[in-house]
């Protein structure tokens, strides 16, 4: 379960400072598929952001399984986004000196999994890549690195996948392609998942909506949409 | 730990061709710290083996006077106690020898009269392998070195003359242990047999004869015997060591000149480190992203540092590997390069060894480790975030980049204290490499700005050349350091050889004096005087200078007093042997400082000292001096400090001038300075006249005094021009590393140039001119360090007018120059031939 208390974000705008996203409490129910909407600059992404702790609050707390992350530091934080989260970004963010095995193998290690090599030749076969495993991200379409990208973040089976546009940076085949395995995950693991799109379609096939504009919520159906159908099949806390 | 291995692993494969420049460079330093030692030791084992044959005795008495009686009793009282078997006597002198057919050539040779027993230890070798007996040398016979030969156009069989007595050549010597070491000689050596020495008569008084007393003495004795002696010795002037006495001075002049020498070695690693640490910045700026994902996916700041360091100490293991292998083949092939030499150095086996290879080692991978520790502290500050958006990464100084900046300075003080044996030396070689680095960093930022305003140039390619010197991520600091640190080497050394050649020149090329006579004795002043003065003989203007030998045995003055000669001996160089003249007037190049110059002759003895005197010793006018001169001791007021202008000091620079007057009777010789003829075949022919005249009387001649200057100045002037080659050549990879660091930044940017119009020469001029510049500053950097140093070596340590060389100066910021922007723009290259669509593509 994912719930954020009051969490607002303010940075400098040069000298003056600028709320990009305002006091904002919500809970999201393990196993559902929100989208977060809006557009640019709307909050979208610091939002999603602030949930993996990649950035911190200037107000408010964020609780991640009863674990308040705002307190956390940085290594506890890398730890927790380790075990808890997988990332997928708009511009992928692929090692460029790894092969696309390598990619996907590291956040393994990093937790010191130890099938780890079986692992990721089972993930890099979901998303369909496992003939492309020892190429280079310069080698590969864009396509091809966000689904090694996907295959990375489910790489230490995290209950929780953040998604920051992921389809913002393909043309429409490969965007629905990613797309479907999304919510293959979704249905298939059970994860929770948290979309940040500003494409009204992608946007339909969530569970529920969050939509910001100017930092603010203007519509929100998260927590009151049914959780996913096949989330008793998580058998994990 | 796995994933920091195989991080590690994975990140070197990636970017190992982009470091690899540094890690050469640190492979140079330490190919040069392992060759050295390695020699340095591999020549040493010899002398250790050797020990005794060095000194050709267990324990060798000298003296540069006759021996006294009391010092001879002394001697002989504690030989006996001590139980010597064997003793045996030496003595040495520099004379003229000259062919006896009348030719009309003569040299100084350094001839050693010996007796049958010598030498104790070791043995002489002669040319084509023959035996040495002591048969050879009797009845005047002689055995000398094969320079002689050539020097007079005499061989084996043929008579010469040495003093009043004509000799025959028996054999050539190859050998003779403890000789040509490196040494100063002042002629080739010519052996006799001890009976014969004073049918030439020149042990006449006032001889420059130093006589040596050589004995094999029990093994357990030595010590003590050289300990009693040398107390009994104290005030006769006269010297005692043993072969392990000389073993332990030759050991620590060994130890001493490896560790300093290897310090340049370390130099060049330091010079690496920095432009690794330079590099490792460089490398973190472009890892960001990498660094953000990697910390995005739940590793941690001291895991992924972890990665780079282990990344750095691999390279740097492998540059350390690569520079003990460059030091393998280069100490391989000494033994071919010293092939024809006769010197004891050739004996040595040498190899590289393990105790060299293991600090080369020790010292590259740490060096490598120091350096890069700093700037991959950076990689705390990069946040997860900026995968977000775009944001830039702040360094920041905090309590642990301070600890640890304290700690590599620590390390390096440690290393470098470790390297030259002494945390003196260790101090004041960091304070100083530290000093010179921010001298040159400071120069080399002021110099950038100087040329700053060229960024508003018409010239489009200079215009960018001169920004690029200070765009972000840029390496004009470190190359510039390196790079100048070499000019300043080669352009240093050579300027200092040329105002030192200069400088000979100009003394031996004017009209002054270019010949000194020594050993003239009383009874020939008269003759010489003559001599010198007849037109025939071609000479110019001379003078005849009484000189004795005298030294200080005691001062009592208002700050200094010294009641014996063990005080005086306290205060080093005071001690020494000083050569004392006595005169009525001062010279042209003399003037006073304190006191009054005397008038005329006096009953009382007065000195007058020269101001080195005066200012090392405190030593002041009123103060009184006791002297001995030639067993007479002479008590005597200083009435004056004069300065000498040693560089017009071919009349005779004294540190002790005498009062006329108690000294008119004394014995004393004389010596002469005077202009010899002009072209060689009369000086050749001046020399042979008056030798045959005067057989005792040695001639030195300037110019070939000169000859040899410059010979072995070329050669110390090579060496260190070596070194600074390989400073200069670290800097060259360091810039073709540093290229290939922001190779990718340049293709791109040279992409857009080419989008926007510009054509490739106009890319190759922004190039050129970019590397041109920073060469350019670099020399000149080098350079203007060059004139300071030279200005302070002129001024401060030879006392000898200062002057710009614009040849080595120019020469060398136009070739420093040359080089940079060959090197950038060859190792530019393929930012020339990339087609921008599919670089910008790419991007």
């Amino acid at each position: 379960m994912i719930e954020l208390r009051e969490v607002s974000k303010t940075v400098m705008s040069g000298t003056e400072p600028l709320t990009i996203l305002h006091p904002l409490t919500l809970q999201i129910p393990r196993g559902q598929f929100v989208a977060i909407v809006g557009p640019s600059g709307s909050g979208k992404s610091t939002l999603l952001g602030l949930v993996a702790g990649l950035d911190s609050p200037t107000t408010g707390h964020v609780i991640i399984d009863a674990v308040d992350i705002t307190a956390l530091g940085e290594d506890a934080l890398a730890k927790l986004r380790g075990e808890k989260i997988g990332f997928v970004f708009q511009f992928f963010h692929l090692i460029p000196s790894l092969t696309a095995y390598e990619n996907v193998i590291v956040p393994m290690e990093i937790a010191g999994i130890a099938d780890a090599p079986a692992r990721t030749d089972a993930l890099l076969d979901e998303v369909g890549l496992r003939g492309r495993a020892h190429h280079y991200p310069s080698q590969l379409s864009g396509g091809e690195q966000q689904r090694v990208a996907l295959a990375r973040a489910l790489a230490n089976d995290p209950p929780i996948v953040l998604a920051d546009e992921p389809t913002g940076n393909l043309d429409s085949h490969n965007g629905r392609h990613i797309m479907e395995l999304l919510r293959t995950v979704h249905t298939r693991r059970g994860s929770t998942i948290v979309l940040v799109t500003h494409d009204a379609e992608l946007a339909a096939m969530a569970d529920a909506r969050l939509v910001l504009r100017d930092g603010r919520v203007v519509e929100n159906t998260v927590g009151a949409a049914r959780v996913a159908v096949h989330s008793e099949m998580r058998s994990r806390a | 730990m796995r994933f920091v291995l195989r991080m590690a692993a994975r990140e070197t494969r990636a970017s190992w061709r982009r470091l690899l420049f540094f890690f050469v460079c640190i492979a140079v330093g330490v190919a040069a710290i392992v060759a050295l030692r390695s020699v340095i030791q591999s020549a040493r084992g010899v002398f250790g083996t050797e020990a005794k044959a060095l000194i050709a005795a267990d324990v060798v008495f000298s003296t540069s006077r006759e021996w006294s009686d009391a010092a001879r009793a002394a001697i002989d009282k504690r030989l006996t106690e001590a139980g010597a078997t064997v003793r045996t006597e030496t003595i040495e002198t520099p004379t003229m020898v000259r062919p006896a057919d009348g030719r009309a050539v003569a040299r100084v040779a350094e001839v050693r009269a010996i007796q049958a027993e010598f030498p104790l230890y070791g043995a002489l070798t002669l040319q084509g392998g023959q035996a040495f007996s002591h048969a050879l040398v009797e009845n005047h016979g002689l055995v000398v070195r094969p320079e002689l030969l050539t020097a007079l156009g005499v061989a084996v069989g043929d008579a010469i003359v040495i003093g009043q007595a004509t000799f025959t050549i028996r054999a050539v010597l190859a050998k003779e242990p403890g000789r040509g070491m490196g040494g100063f000689s002042l002629g080739p050596r010519v052996l006799m047999d001890y009976a014969d020495l004073p049918s030439t008569g020149l042990l006449g008084f006032g001889s420059r004869a130093g006589r040596q007393l050589l004995a094999k003495v029990p093994e357990n004795q030595i010590d003590a015997l050289v300990r009693a002696t040398r107390q009994e010795l104290r005030s006769e002037f006269a010297n005692v060591r043993s072969y392990r006495s000389n073993e332990d001075q030759i050991g620590r002049d060994f130890d001493r000149a490896e560790n300093y020498l290897s310090l340049v070695g370390l130099i060049i690693v330091i010079l690496g480190g920095i432009a690794v640490s330079s590099v490792t910045r460089v490398f973190v700026l472009q890892k960001i992203r990498s660094i953000a994902v990697l910390k995005c996916v739940g590793a941690r700041s001291a895991q992924i540092i972890a990665v780079y360091i282990l990344q750095v100490v691999a390279l740097g293991l492998v540059g350390s590997l690569l520079g003990v292998g460059i030091a393998s083949a280069a100490v391989a092939s000494i033994p071919y390069a010293l092939a024809s030499s006769s010197s004891l150095l050739a004996q040595a086996h040498y190899g590289v060894t393990a105790s060299a290879a293991a600090q080369g080692v020790g010292i590259g991978v740490l060096v490598s480790l120091l350096f890069s520790v700093a700037p991959l502290l950076q990689v705390r500050f990069v946040k997860p975030s900026l995968l977000l958006r775009e944001e830039s990464v702040r360094g920041k100084r905090d309590w642990l980049g301070i600890a640890v900046l304290v700690a590599v300075a620590a390390g390096l003080v440690a290393i470098t204290a470790w390297q030259a044996a002494s945390l003196r030396v260790g101090l004041i070689v960091c304070a100083g490499f530290t000093g010179l680095a921010f001298v040159l960093t400071l120069a080399g930022r002021a110099l950038v700005a100087v040329v700053a305003p060229l960024a508003n140039s018409r010239s489009f390619p200079l215009r960018h050349a001169v920004l690029h010197l200070s765009r972000p991520g840029n390496q004009t600091r470190v190359i510039l350091l390196a790079v100048g640190l070499g000019a300043f080497f080669i352009v240093g050394v050579r300027s200092l050889q040329a105002t030192l050649l200069n400088e000979f020149s100009v003394q031996v090329s004017d009209e002054s004096p270019d010949m000194f006579l020594l050993d003239i004795q009383r009874g020939q002043v008269d003759g010489v005087r003559a001599f010198l003065s007849d037109p025939a003989h071609g000479s110019g203007d001379f003078q005849l200078i009484p000189v004795m030998r005298a030294r200080v045995t005691g001062v009592t003055g208002r700050q200094t007093t010294l009641e014996s000669v063990e005080e005086v001996r306290r205060r080093g160089s005071l001690a020494r042997e000083y050569t004392i003249t006595y005169r009525d007037h001062l010279e042209s190049n003399e003037h006073v400082r304190e006191g009054r110059f005397w008038n005329g002759p006096a009953p009382e003895p007065e000195v007058s000292i020269e101001r080195s005197i005066h200012e090392r010793f405190n030593i002041d006018v009123g103060d009184l001096m006791r002297f001995d001169i030639l067993g007479r001791v002479v008590e005597a007021r200083v009435t004056s400090v004069r300065d000498v202008e040693w560089r017009e000091s071919r009349n005779g620079g004294f540190m002790f001038v005498f009062r006329p007057g108690p000294f008119d009777q004394a014995p004393q010789t004389f010596v002469s300075p005077l202009k010899g003829p002009s072209d060689p075949a009369s000086r050749a022919r001046f020399q042979h006249d008056l030798v045959e005249k005067f057989p005792n009387v040695s001639v030195i001649d300037f110019r070939e005094v000169l000859e040899t200057v410059r010979d072995v100045m070329s050669k110390v002037t090579l060496a260190i021009t070596v070194v600074g080659g390989l400073v200069l050549f670290s800097g060259a990879l360091i810039l073709i590393g540093a290229v290939a660091m922001t190779k990718f930044q340049r293709v791109y940017e040279a992409a857009v140039f080419k989008t926007l119009g510009a054509n490739t020469r106009t890319i190759a001029r922004m190039l050129l001119l970019e590397y041109g510049v920073l060469g350019a500053l670099a020399g000149l950097v080098g350079s203007l360090g060059a004139i300071v140093l030279t200005w302070g070596v002129s001024r401060y340590a030879l006392e000898i007018p200062w002057r710009i060389f614009p040849r080595e100066n120019v020469g060398g910021v136009v070739l420093t120059a040359i080089l940079v922007a060959a090197i950038g723009v060859l190792s530019s290259l393929d930012v020339l031939r990339n087609k921008p669509l599919s670089t910008l593509r790419a991007e």
